[in-house]
């Protein structure tokens, strides 16, 4: 059971990392009601039109290839943990799976995603 | 290795129908005529094959290649044609009608090559199924020959009653419908012989030797009496036959009623009696009493119909009764007398249905009432008609005589009184008979029909032809008979056999 | 861990293809790419060649999760000659409708190695590796017509439903796992004949059968199937109801009566089941029917319905039955969708009624329908004939009602392809001047042809190749 105990007390700190922290900004914060209070950016640009409103699909275009390497970078690390283990068969096969990456960019690049127009 | 003689037959249609694909569309002589040698080299040759059979010898001849060839291993198929005594009055029948169905379509101009083509495939498909002495290759030609006629209904049919589309469409359905009890039965029969016998064997003469437990001779005779019964036009399941009849142009009406209908009295035969005859023994009087009911229940409706296709369509179900009655039997001379008025009835539906054929073309009525003093004008014509409907009446003398005679010898000897209604229907057959001979011939000269000639050239032969067989039949029924009782003798020796050690 | 890479060689060359296609497309200038199609068929003939070349291979290799036997074998073979037809007789159809050469050829080479990654699973993670690379291939290709709006009604259809029976596969999966406490089908079977079972592994197994049977369109999952079938492009169409699936039943038999053998009695009546349905429901609906690839669709219901059939047997028989019937029917298929891609392309119609008189007008497209629709009514001389004869022979010993069901069913699919012929037969030609096929699809079409009637009138050799294979599945 022992090995548990560990697992008990991370799962412990953790709701204590988030609770302690609301719990102080709520003894502590300052208390003031004004209408800046209600909006959905409080000191950010003032909200525009309805929430259906259209955006331009590029947005989304901008978004996928971003995905693409954010997701990339998940397997890059385990990677190069155990760089020296996997060896060259590791690194062939590494630069097969950027090389297929890149080929997406070099797609998205190629139809013209990257451009603001 | 013997020189493949019946694959030859099968295959002249076939090459002409593939040299027809070739030939220009306008020139629809030359595909009659192409269609015509095509059916003439196999009918030329099946006779060949008729009087080259030795009937002393007897069971199966003229094998082609010699032996069975290994055609599919794994369900003991092979391509094993040949023929004996049952065979091979099918097979010239098939090529009597094939040869006389391209002439009686002569005066056909529309879509004349795709109808020989389809004509030929349909007539190759026939004949297939009865020189096939495997029960999967026997199957391959049951089913394809529903599609061509189908094809034709719809585009050469006439829609007089019925739509010509509902007519090909109930006779498609009605026979399809029939071949999936059938096909059912076949599968079971197949998988149980295997499991019995422990080898894939699929030719009759194998299956024959198998001894299937009664109980599942029973189950399965029904479903191939379902099958074969449906394309015998059997009670109840007829009803597609005159309709299907009336809305098929000429070739067909001569083809189905003269040859197809015959190779559900074969399969019951060929199959069913002999593969299963404990199923037979026990369903024997049930088919007994269903072709009673055919004859008198289709006799007393040819009577009620105004139009002549009806008049025959109802006649052939009522025909189709006797044979089912002499099957029922199961003695040899009941057997020999269905498989001989199977014959004898082709021959008599063919020449009708072609006659009908040609005076349809010349009226363009078939309704009884419209017409009368034919035979003023169209002697010839007229005596076609009249040679079918003696025949259809069992005159003596012509063809369908002995055979009736010798079906009700036997079916009087086993079923008694079933037999006197049958022979009832007789009379009956010989009112409606007489009725539409003498409405549509006879009669005082009508002038509206003066225009009309009489048969001529290419429309002679199928008068001609099928004429000569209904009274050489009729004056030598040995030709016919000898052969049939040197098929049907040893099939049945079998079968008593079997019966005798199943205990009776 | 080790790789086997002989046994894999199709598996790469595909991919590299599949790259290859993308790369080059990227090269060389926009104009030239309508050549990827050349290069797609080349590429796959060879990868095809690949696959019949290395039939003798056998064994296993990453520890269990990749399956090469002849069965697999035999399948990929299916699922390329179907990828390689669809690429060939497709062209103009493509050129014309679809465009986008690049994306569309590489996404079919891809949609091809998730097929066949897919068959040749040896536990579930691979399977719903192959499953997903394929579907989301086929959400892309379905989609196509980006300007049809029923293409993209078909993409969106395809996507939420495909998603959702991915999700109840993948559930399934889970319970399984969590029944037996391994994902290798090997191990599977050898936990279920150690006794592991119960309820959770019966709804898995259920879950199983859903997601696999939206897969391969077995009602009551079906309902996708008329949409997404009139919606996509023909060639998707042609290519979801052949190639994805024989792969989708390949992995059906590999799971059901490769590993869940041990609870056969939970499961045969339930595909009994859904094969009657099938049976009944695809051929039923398809009579009403006006549009021809609707029409299609309910007919390729039925099929897998027939199909299934060889899954209820759960016998060597059963699964020759199942490898020669998918055989054949990518041919017929893709025969007739061929002949619909060809029409469309003259006429801009898939209505029925526009078939009227094509008889006259191309007469080798109006016998090639003809011939492949009765080939799947099982009409014989024709392939389909013999294939359901092996079928319905594996279940004739107890589950005749099925035998007879089916095969009642097929001749009431006559009636509905018959009303095809009638219109193409017997009606005259609104305007009769001839239509040209181009080479292509004269040559798919007497592929088609040959082989549907070939097979019909001479099908020892491949049964026996089929008997083969059905046998390396039982005894590896």
């Amino acid at each position: 059971m022992s090995e548990w105990v560990g697992v008990a007390l991370f799962i412990m700190a953790g709701l204590a990392f988030g609770v302690v922290g609301i719990g102080v900004s709520f003894l502590v914060h300052p208390r003031s009601k004004n209408r800046y209070k209600l909006e959905t950016y409080e000191c950010g640009i003032p909200v525009e039109g309805s929430a259906w409103g259209r955006f331009k699909a590029q947005y989304f275009t901008f978004a996928l290839i971003f995905v693409i390497f954010d997701v990339e970078v998940i397997y890059l690390y385990p990677w190069a943990v155990s760089f020296v283990q996997l060896g060259l068969a590791g690194l062939v096969k590494m630069f097969i799976f950027i090389f297929i990456l890149v080929l997406g960019l070099w797609y998205a690049w190629k139809e013209g995603a990257l451009e603001w127009k | 290795m013997t020189f493949p003689i019946l694959t030859t037959t099968l295959l002249a249609p076939i090459l002409a129908a593939l040299i027809i694909v070739f030939l220009p569309k306008e020139n629809d002589k030359l595909c009659k005529s192409v269609a015509a040698v095509g059916t003439g080299i196999a009918l030329a040759l099946s006779l060949y094959v008729y009087f080259g059979y030795d009937q002393s010898v007897g069971g199966l001849q003229w094998v082609d290649f010699g032996q069975p060839v290994p055609w599919i291993k794994d369900l003991g198929v092979t391509w094993y044609m040949a023929v004996d005594g049952l065979s091979l009055p099918m097979l010239l029948l098939t090529n009597l009608i094939g040869f006389t169905a391209v002439f009686a379509s002569w005066n056909v101009t529309h879509r004349a090559k795709e109808l020989m083509i389809l004509l030929l495939v349909l007539i190759a498909g026939v004949m297939g199924t009865f020189i096939a002495q495997d029960l999967f290759i026997f199957l391959l030609f049951y089913e394809i020959v529903v599609i061509p006629i189908y094809i034709m209904v719809v585009i050469w049919g006439s829609s007089k009653r019925v739509t010509k589309e509902y007519a090909g469409m109930k006779l498609t359905i009605y026979l399809l419908m029939g071949s999936a009890f059938l096909l059912a039965g076949v599968i079971a029969l197949f998988v149980n012989s295997v499991n019995i016998t422990g080898i894939a064997d699929m030719s009759f003469e194998g299956l024959a030797q198998v001894a299937f437990p009664e109980q599942l001779q029973i189950y399965l005779f029904a479903l191939l009496l379902i099958g074969f019964g449906s394309l015998l036009s059997m009670w109840p399941f007829h009803s597609w036959s005159p309709d299907g009849y009336a809305g098929a142009p000429t070739a067909v009406s001569m083809i189905h009623a003269g040859i197809l209908k015959k190779i559900g009295g074969y399969g019951l035969i060929r199959l069913a009696i002999v593969v299963l005859p404990l199923g037979a023994r026990f369903w024997a009087p049930y088919m007994a009493v269903l072709g009673v009911i055919g004859v008198a229940y289709a006799a007393m409706g040819a009577l009620a119909q105004k139009d002549l296709k009806y008049v025959v369509g109802y006649s052939s179900v009522s025909h189709m009764g006797y044979v089912l009655l002499g099957l029922a039997s199961l003695g040899i001379i009941g057997i020999n007398g269905a498989v001989a008025a199977m014959f004898a009835h082709g021959v008599m539906a063919a020449l009708f249905f072609s006659m009908i054929g040609f005076i349809y073309e010349r009226t363009h009525t078939r309704w009884i009432p419209d017409m009368g003093g034919l035979a003023h004008y169209t002697p010839k014509l007229a005596v076609g008609f009249m040679m079918a409907g003696m025949a259809s009446l069992g005159l003596p003398g012509l063809i369908t005589f002995i055979p009736e005679f010798t079906i009700f010898v036997e079916t009087f000897k086993v079923f008694g009184l079933l037999a006197v209604i049958g022979i009832a229907g007789i009379i009956i057959t010989a009112l409606y008979v007489l009725r539409a001979a003498a409405n549509t011939l006879f009669g005082p000269a009508r002038p509206e029909f003066s225009h009309i000639k009489d048969l001529k050239g290419p429309e002679m032969v199928p008068l001609i032809v099928l004429g000569t067989v209904l009274v050489v039949g009729g004056i030598l029924p040995s030709l016919l008979f000898d052969m049939i009782d040197s098929g049907v003798a040893p099939l049945l020796a079998h079968i008593n056999d079997v019966l005798q050690i199943g205990g009776r | 861990m080790n790789i086997d890479f002989s046994l894999i060689t199709t598996e790469i060359a595909l991919a590299i293809l599949g790259l290859a296609i993308f790369t080059l497309g990227l090269i060389i200038p926009r104009s030239a790419r309508k050549g990827l199609g050349n290069i797609a068929l080349l590429g796959l003939i060879i990868v095809l060649g690949i696959a019949v070349y290395s039939w003798p291979n056998q064994g296993e290799t990453l520890g269990g999760m990749y399956i090469v036997d002849h069965f697999s074998s035999f399948f990929k073979i299916v699922g390329l000659v179907a990828a390689i037809l669809v690429v060939f007789g497709f062209r103009r159809y493509v050129a014309a409708n679809v465009g986008n050469y690049l994306e569309y050829y590489s996404t079919i080479v891809f949609a091809t190695l998730g097929m066949i990654v897919m068959i040749s699973a040896g536990d579930f993670i691979t399977l719903y590796l192959g499953l997903e690379l394929m579907t989301i291939s086929f959400i892309v290709l379905v989609a196509f017509r980006s300007f049809d709006v029923k293409s993209l009604e078909a993409g969106i259809k395809y996507l939420l439903l495909a998603g959702m029976s991915s999700a109840v596969l993948l559930y399934g999966l889970s319970l399984v796992y969590g029944a037996t406490g391994t994902i290798l089908f090997a191990e599977v079977a050898q936990s279920i004949i150690d006794g592991s079972g119960g309820l959770l592994l019966i709804i898995g197994l259920v879950m199983l059968i859903a997601g696999l049977g939206f897969k391969v369109s077995a009602a009551p999952f079906h309902m996708w199937s008329p949409d997404v079938y009139e919606g996509a492009p023909t060639s998707v169409t042609a290519f979801l109801a052949t190639g994805s699936k024989a792969a989708s039943f390949a992995i059906l038999i590999r799971v059901f009566v490769g590993s869940l053998t041990g609870i056969q009695e939970h499961w045969v009546m339930l595909v009994a089941v859904l094969a009657a349905l099938s049976m009944l429901i695809g051929n039923l609906i398809a009579i009403p029917q006006t549009n021809i690839k609707r029409m299609l669709a309910y007919s390729s219901v039925a099929q897998a319905g027939y199909i299934m059939v060889g899954i209820v047997a759960a016998s060597q028989s059963g699964v020759k039955g199942v490898m020669f019937y998918s055989f054949i029917y990518v041919f017929a298929t893709m025969g007739a969708f061929t002949v619909v891609a060809a029409v469309y392309n003259k006429i801009k119609s898939d209505e029925i009624a526009d078939y009227a008189g094509l008889a006259q007008r191309a007469p080798l497209a109006a016998t090639v329908l003809l011939v492949c629709m009765l080939s799947m009514a099982g009409i014989p001389l024709l392939a389909g004939f013999v294939g359901k004869f092996y079928l319905f022979m594996a279940i004739v010993d107890g589950y005749m009602w099925l035998v007879l069901l089916g095969l009642i069913m097929s001749m009431v699919s006559v009636y509905y392809y018959l009303r095809v012929v009638l219109v193409m037969f017997r009606d005259d030609p609104v305007d009769p001047t001839p239509l040209k096929m181009e080479t292509s699809v004269t040559i798919t079409l007497l592929i088609a042809l040959g082989v549907t009637v070939f097979l019909g009138i001479y099908p020892g050799p491949l049964s026996e190749i089929a008997n083969t294979a059905a046998q390396s599945f039982f005894t590896p």
